[in-house]
């Protein structure tokens, strides 16, 4: 597929969300639709590159919007990702950059992609530590394959834990290096990158199929809200 | 036999600090026996009384356990074991 014809949906316009709508906006990609719903606050704007001083208080859409002006075509989706409108939020998309803050979305994203056969990667950071995997069209290995579940209880996010700046820029265009890769035809299905900030070391790894996998197995076929309580 | 343990992040306040650690078994079992032994309460953040917690990967090289013979997998000379756990944020 030609970039110029694509439309990517962005989860997020968060860290993660922010280098990789920049990093595709400037590779051609033809159209972004962004999901969202939240305003910026100061303490985004170490690492939500796209946003400054005069952000604060005002929705990430609109700043992302502005930011992005002139670069690609922007749809702008005022909600999050959620099991009443995952499929209209896809409805049209060709790949999805999912770059949410918490485990339920992810593991949505995750079960709404395979229903809907659209690929997926899919990006998280925290602290000095992040990865991305990269979800073909066929489904499998899929976020489920590699972590099963919803965890159950607290976990760290950047809100919880923190996360350094940088941490999110090279993660973000790492996605976007995967969503583009896919975009152009290459085989990077299953690709699960990470990148250690300490030691400034980047590992990969081919993930596969799990067995007995619910998403990609095709035994998830509906968005059950409450199968993503966290 | 002893083989390197690649430690993530967020585990690396049960190893004080360091991302490498080595650790003596012949199986990855084994392995983190005796990696709790060296660095207290590590098992408890990998395993539950089913095997691997499901938010956490262990690699041999580039092979999941769980798709390999799980705790029983067999490590060899060279081998480099790698923990990854899942994370959310951005």
């Amino acid at each position: 597929m030609k970039r110029s014809d694509a439309r990517v949906l962005v989860v997020g316009a968060g860290g993660l969300g922010n280098p990789c709508a920049l990093a595709l906006a400037r590779a051609g990609v033809g159209t972004l639709r962004i999901c969202d719903d939240d305003v910026v606050e100061a303490t985004n704007l170490h690492r939500q590159i796209l946003f400054d001083d005069t952000s604060v208080g005002k929705p990430k859409l609109d700043e992302i919007a502005r930011a992005l002006d002139g670069m690609t075509r922007v749809e702008l989706e005022r909600t999050r990702f959620l099991p009443a409108t995952a499929r209209a939020l896809l409805d049209g998309c060709h790949l999805v950059v999912e770059g949410s803050d918490n485990f339920p979305t992810k593991f949505l994203v995750c079960d709404a992609c395979a229903i809907a056969r659209v690929p997926v990667v899919h990006a998280a950071a925290v602290r000095l530590h992040g990865t991305a995997l990269a979800v073909g069209a066929d489904g499998a290995p899929c976020y489920r394959c590699v972590f099963e579940d919803v965890p159950r209880g607290a976990v760290a996010n950047c809100e919880t834990a923190g996360v350094l700046g940088p941490v999110v820029g090279v993660v973000g265009a790492l996605q976007a290096d995967l969503a583009l890769a896919m975009l152009d035809g290459r085989d990077v299905g299953g690709w699960f990158v990470s990148y250690d900030a300490k030691t400034d070391v980047l590992r990969r790894a081919k993930m596969h199929a799990r067995a007995d996998c619910a998403a990609c197995t095709r035994r998830i076929d509906d968005l059950d809200e409450r199968r993503y309580k966290g | 036999m002893e083989t390197t343990v690649r430690i993530p992040a967020p585990l690396r306040t049960l190893t004080g600090g360091k991302d490498e650690v080595i650790a003596a078994g012949a199986t990855v079992g084994e392995l983190i026996d005796d990696l709790d032994k060296k660095h207290p309460g590590i098992k408890d953040r990998l395993l539950d009384e089913k095997g691997v917690r499901r938010f956490v990967n262990i690699y041999v090289g580039e092979e999941d356990v769980r798709f390999l013979d799980g705790l029983r997998t067999e490590l060899r000379a060279g081998d480099k074991v790698s923990i990854v756990p899942a994370i959310a944020g951005g």
